[in-house]
């Protein structure tokens, strides 16, 4: 068996040695260079734009426009998951355009594009085209968005107001509220994050006219569902003309999904100009175009019976999804986030109000975690401070509000239908492992030194393993969530694994290696994997939202299954046995009792020679299958986060002294890989928490973050030491019992850090802390606490 | 735009060019000689993935002019295996899961070498998170990065004690 097993990756080689091939990596023959004019306004009237002079640099072959765009007969870049207002109404949707054509409105907002024979070229046409703007009154505030007498920032929508979500029940939630013994009421904003895959976007796209036919390189995460949206909204090209490839990815985190501005303008100028255009974002592009997370507005209360039972939840959010929609964005504060937030525990009331807005600002959509951050740091922080409140134990606290084991499945307010789970032995580990007794002593003791250290706990759930097709139907979503898989076995007797999962840092070569070889009951050597080609896999709907082992690999698992039936059929015809007259170990087919037997190679032989099979009703020769899988369900994965600080409160400074985890993700197929999605999701959670935040300048809509100098990620030195666990309930919805194993990390940190150093700042008055937990974050809390204001 | 004539040493072979000269050296590495191993993460110095060494220290070739390196000897990720045999340090970063997407690993491969020259084979933890202050790794959190870089190390001397 290789499940379960830490084996090691086989992509490392050609990474560790400099021959990855990622998009820029790919040099083609008259490979013509693009660049894009971006608005430096957050706002603004175009009033002229002027390129007769750019036109006129050395080298420049094409500059295009919104004129140009609209000429062609192009159509739109498609949002792909809207989320209907409650009342019915639709959501008032302004797409992404691929050009600003009358008004830009954010900061990087695409102008024009140029086509130029080098880079530099294009960067010095570029320059050379003139524009004349008329700036317009800018919002870069979400929680002023609403405002009255706010900015507009579509002038003919009237307001900024996306849509309007509501779950669960506001009657029941407001009778609980008017009974409870203890109310908590806070303001929980999570900040604004920029998702930043070390690799920038890069596009290559390359057109044959003698074929009509164009090849597109692209750092996706979704290659068949980019080709359907270039070919069907944007660009009306038969899909069977347009290949994409995603070669070597250098990390996606959901930034990689989404469709952007700049895709569908490469293909087109390669079409046009009949040769490869290649465009590769500088840091600085990315951070103004790529799009960015979280950016919510929330105040928020819990009820509370007198024993610390929660009664209620009232949440009333404003999500920001920026200057214009882009193609997953509503679903994640609509749909992920009111699924996630009553957490891991019996909330028998929930009144939900999500109001999602545009701003002046960088459209959001997917980034690891995807509204579980903005769900738990809701949940998690109103819990804790209202156990410091009502005077019980943090962790007490938690035992009398978790879901048991026998609560499993379990319908939430919202009625999302958790799977399974074991929340209290993941709590009991938790505490075990940190010694929480001991701590909590130890905190007293360094108390009364003057130290002030403090301890935070965050229990949550994920999300995981999209579809199903039909449900996400329901709500007018464009796109299924079933996936496919290809068993090719060779006439030899090894096998291609084709995924239509896309692996860009997440190792699916081996665990996907390691399903099939058991399957298949063959030595790991003999499989290979290939993901992210159009042309050579069948249709999938990618990597993101931690599906691919629950959905990508479950459709290998069965794919495997038929495969060896097939061959046990073919097996039992050549040795004149009936199927189940044989065993299958090491390879081998055995007429059972006897010394008759057949090798998986020889079958596989026999598959492609064709000379005997059975003459079964569509018994074919060849030894292949494929199938679409399309998950009965999602899976609930489940941690508990526990982070131990030091605060220095002269100069604000939060030091995490130590970090535990425990995680839920089922069954894990390798464990190596699981324990590394993990530490890496630290590495942003904590990032979160702590530093990371995209800032735009409150009056004018600039954009302060606007290079790797200013917006800050954690660093080698900023990770705190790690202890984590991992027990396993098997997910009922697939075979294997996985579930996904990838988010948890970016969904504790804010709120368990949030909560440790408010535990080390309570007896100072402190109440409640901004992210990110800057020093100057801790100051303000401390100084407006001894203010008076918490 | 004018070019200017440089000569240098890059992976041991000697190499002449004409360069423009607002060419950073990484591009002249990736679009003129081919050597695609090191990486643009960040364009401001800030990431590292664009880390060779010049002269035998690890320096960013997405700030220095190719004619800065005129007359230098420069060894990119591409010059550090022995054919298809893995140098220690990289072997380490494969037997601890160090690398997931790849694309700040060959900044790292040269910084960690650097760090070795200049620190010693006996590496701290500590001394190895200080020392990567220069180099962004988006997704592993560094744990293992940390692990690899201090068994890569002590490896490294083994095979320079064998």
């Amino acid at each position: 068996m290789y499940v379960g097993k830490p084996l090691p990756r086989p992509e490392d080689f050609r990474f560790l040695t400099g021959r990855g091939k990622y998009v820029d990596d790919i040099k083609l023959p008259r490979c013509a260079s693009a660049g894009f004019l971006r608005s430096p306004h957050a706002h603004a009237r175009i009033l002229r734009l002027d390129a007769s002079r750019a036109l006129k640099r050395p080298g420049v072959i094409r500059i295009v426009t919104a004129q140009d765009w609209a000429k062609a007969g192009h159509g739109k870049l498609v949002c792909v998951h809207p989320m209907p207002s409650s009342d019915g109404q639709p959501m008032r949707e302004v797409l992404r355009p691929a050009f600003a054509a009358e008004e830009v409105h954010h900061v990087g907002d695409v102008l024009a594009a140029v086509v130029a024979e080098t880079r530099h070229q294009v960067l010095d046409a570029l320059d050379a085209i003139e524009v004349e703007y008329e700036p317009l009154p800018t919002l870069s505030v979400t929680a002023r968005a609403l405002d009255d007498g706010a900015p507009v920032v579509h002038e003919q929508l009237g307001s900024n107001l996306i849509s309007e979500i509501l779950r669960g029940d506001p009657s029941l939630a407001k009778q609980a509220f008017a009974r409870a013994a203890h109310v908590t009421a806070l303001t929980l904003d999570s900040n604004r994050l920029a998702g930043n895959p070390l690799e920038p976007r890069c596009y290559l796209a390359s057109y044959e006219p003698e074929t009509d036919h164009c090849t597109l390189w692209a750092t996706t995460q979704v290659p068949h569902m980019l080709r359907r949206w270039i070919c069907k909204y944007a660009l009306n090209i038969p899909e069977h003309k347009l290949r994409v490839i995603a070669p070597d990815v250098g990390g996606g985190f959901g930034n990689k999904v989404n469709f952007h501005v700049e895709v569908s303008s490469i293909v087109w100028m390669s079409r046009e100009l009949g040769r490869p255009v290649k465009w590769t974002a500088t840091r600085s592009e990315t951070l103004q175009s790529d799009t960015q997370a979280r950016d919510h507005a929330t105040e928020a209360r819990m009820a509370f019976a007198v024993d610390g039972k929660i009664l209620a939840l009232q949440v009333d959010t404003i999500a920001c999804l920026g200057g214009y929609l882009s193609n997953f964005a509503p679903s994640i504060p609509g749909n992920s986030y009111p699924q996630t937030i009553t957490g891991l525990y019996t909330t028998p009331a929930l009144d939900l109000r999500v109001r999602t807005v545009y701003t002046n600002t960088v459209p959001i959509d997917a980034y690891r975690g995807s509204g579980r951050p903005e769900a738990t740091w809701v949940n998690e922080r109103l819990l804790e401070n209202a156990a410091r409140e009502m005077g019980i134990d943090v962790v007490e606290i938690r035992r009398r509000n978790l879901l048991q084991s026998s609560d499993f499945p379990y319908k939430t307010p919202v009625g999302r239908v958790y799977d399974c789970g074991n929340p209290p032995a993941l709590l009991n580990r938790l505490v075990e492992m940190a010694k929480y007794k001991e701590l909590r002593q130890e905190q007293a003791q360094l108390r009364k030194e003057g130290k002030l250290m403090g301890i935070g706990i965050a229990a949550f759930l994920d999300k995981s393993g999209t579809g199903p097709s039909r449900q996400l139907s329901t709500r007018g979503g464009l796109h299924g969530g079933f996936e496919s898989a290809t068993i090719r076995v060779h006439s030899d007797g090894k096998v291609t694994v084709l995924s239509g999962s896309h692996s860009h840092g997440q190792g699916h070569s081996i665990t996907f290696s390691q399903i099939a070889a058991d399957r298949l009951g063959l030595p790991i050597e003999d499989i290979a994997v290939v993901q992210g080609d159009t042309d050579r896999v069948p249709y999938g709907n990618g990597t993101w939202g931690s599906r691919s082992a629950s959905v990508g690999g479950t459709a290998i698992y069965r794919a495997s299954e038929t495969v060896l039936a097939k061959a046990r059929r073919l097996a039992a015809h050549l040795l004149e046995c009936n199927p189940d007259d044989l065993d299958y170990e090491n390879t081998l087919f055995f007429v059972k009792g006897t010394n008759r037997k057949l090798s998986f190679a020889e079958v596989a032989d026999a598959a492609y020679h064709g000379a005997s099979y059975p003459s079964d009703p569509g018994f074919e020769p060849g030894l292949e299958c494929t199938i679409f899988y399309d998950p009965p369900d999602l899976n609930d994965p489940q941690a508990m986060h526990l982070a131990v600080v030091l605060v220095d409160e002269r100069i604000g400074r939060v030091r995490i002294r130590e970090y535990y985890t425990v995680d839920d993700c089922g069954t894990m197929i390798n464990p190596m890989i699981i324990e590394g999605q993990v530490q890496g999701g630290l590495g942003q959670g904590i990032g979160q928490a702590m530093m990371e935040h995209v800032i735009y300048d409150p009056d004018t809509g600039q954009l302060l973050t606007g290079t790797f100098m200013d917006y800050a990620m954690p660093r080698a030195s900023d990770m705190p030491p790690l202890q984590s666990d991992y027990l396993c309930v098997p997910a009922p919805s697939n075979p294997l019992g996985v579930k996904g194993g990838s988010e948890t990390g970016t969904i504790g940190p804010p709120a368990a850090i949030g909560n440790a150093v408010v535990d080390a700042l309570w007896h100072l008055g402190v109440r409640s802390i901004e992210l990110p937990i800057t020093p100057y974050s801790v100051w303000r809390a401390i100084a407006s606490a001894s203010a008076g204001e918490a | 735009m004018a070019t200017v004539r440089i000569s240098l040493t890059v992976n041991g072979k000697p190499v002449v060019s004409d360069v423009e000269p607002r060419w950073p050296l990484v591009e002249f590495l990736r679009e003129h000689l081919g050597l695609t191993g090191t990486h643009v993460g960040c364009d401001t110095s800030q990431c590292g993935a664009c880390t060779v060494h010049v002269d035998g220290v690890a320096l960013r070739s997405c700030t220095l002019f190719a004619v800065q390196a005129d007359g230098c000897d420069v060894k990119t990720i591409e010059s550090v295996s022995a054919g298809n045999e893995l140098h220690p340090m990289q072997a380490a970063f494969h037997q601890h899961h160090a690398l997931q997407c790849g694309f700040c690993t060959p900044g790292m491969i040269m910084s960690a070498l650097d760090l070795v020259r200049r620190e010693g084979y006996e590496l701290s933890e500590e001394t190895i998170r200080q020392n990567l202050e220069g180099n962004i790794c988006r997704c592993t959190g560094y744990y293992n990065i940390i692990k690899a870089i201090g068994a890569g190390a002590k490896a490294m001397r083994n095979a320079s004690a064998g």
